[in-house]
């Protein structure tokens, strides 16, 4: 295995789960590009203590020049990219028959469209540079679904579809696609949640709890991993075995 | 023959080896496409222009143009690509 460092790239780092995961791969030594829309303490501690291998950027990456803009600073400052995590994303929870067309806009333009636009601006570094690993962040509500999160489900369903076809496109390039399928963890995304439906989530979870962000950044290390070039276009859940 | 044709001959040639299409020869009038020409195929097409934004900045596919030839690029690099259809 190699020890070189790696350029990681991984979205909506500043908090909860992506705050996990850049953890993760600044504690294995590699170099760390994050985005967001505003800079937490968090990030602003990663600066202090790893400003030579830690870049964020602030940067609505729904918004394709600013998405833009973030793929063209880590370009020019690392010159490619090894490994993208496609982890920003937004929860609307609420019946579909009340939802709004805003809320529809927002999940499916952050969820989807931005990881899209992302994906071909990297894809494209990783052609020019003989591949790469690509780690999106799905959810087990796109292949169970759950009541008042059809649209965010949506999006996660199609990002496993995305995943698959990605993964066909530049298989032979050197480049694995994959989807992890997260399940409910203890971040401000489950904070929409009532502790009556998260007790009941654990209640059906074998592993009896909810998830932490690092069994989710461990998952991702498995599947970044250079040995590991022989896995792609799969979904990996990973949920306490909720769904099983 | 100059140092920019030069350049992107070579790295039209790096990409055929990588591709194992390595004793294809690449001239300046090479179609990209077709038996006739490099054979590229859809993801060696994006390969190229990936290729070429990385080493130049900027590349004819990206920029909306449709090259056909070798000769397309490197007029788009001449200043002369508004010429190639798109």
């Amino acid at each position: 295995m190699s020890n070189s460092p790696r350029t990681v790239v991984i979205t909506g780092g500043s908090r909860g789960l992506g705050a996990g995961i850049v953890q993760s791969f600044l504690d294995s030594g590699d170099r760390v590009a994050s985005c967001s829309r505003s800079a937490t303490d968090q990030v602003r501690l990663w600066e202090k203590e790893h400003g030579d291998r830690f870049l964020f950027v602030e940067a609505d990456i729904a918004d394709r020049t600013q998405s833009t803009a973030f793929a063209k600073a880590v370009i020019e400052r690392w010159g490619s990219v090894d490994v993208l995590v496609n982890n920003a994303g937004v929860a609307r929870d609420g019946i579909l028959a009340l939802f709004s067309d805003e809320d529809t806009d927002t999940v499916i333009d952050l969820n989807l469209k931005a990881t899209i636009h992302l994906s071909r601006q990297i894809v494209r570094n990783m052609l020019a540079h003989d591949g790469g690993r690509i780690v999106n962040i799905s959810s087990i509500t796109g292949l169970t679904g759950y009541r008042g999160l059809t649209v965010y489900g949506a999006t996660k369903a199609a990002i496993d579809g995305f995943t698959r076809a990605l993964a066909r496109e530049v298989g032979s390039r050197k480049i694995t696609v994959n989807s992890i399928a997260s399940g409910y963890l203890r971040t401000e995304m489950s904070h929409g949640l009532d502790d009556g439906q998260l007790n009941q989530i654990v209640r059906r979870t074998p592993a009896g709890r909810l998830g932490e962000p690092d069994d989710i950044a461990r998952a991702v290390q498995f599947l970044v991993d250079e040995r590991n070039d022989w896995i792609t276009g799969q979904v990996l859940v990973i949920d306490g075995g909720l769904t099983c | 023959m100059t140092d920019k044709q030069d350049s992107i001959l070579a790295l039209i040639q790096s990409l055929l080896e990588r591709s194992d299409k390595g004793d294809v020869v690449v001239t300046v009038d090479s179609p990209l496409h077709g038996d006739e020409g490099l054979a590229l195929d859809s993801l060696e097409t994006a390969e190229l222009s990936a290729l070429l934004e990385d080493e130049y900045g900027t590349d004819p596919f990206g920029a909306g143009l449709m090259p056909e030839t070798v000769a397309d690029i490197v007029a788009f690099y001449s200043g002369e690509g508004e010429s190639v259809p798109a």
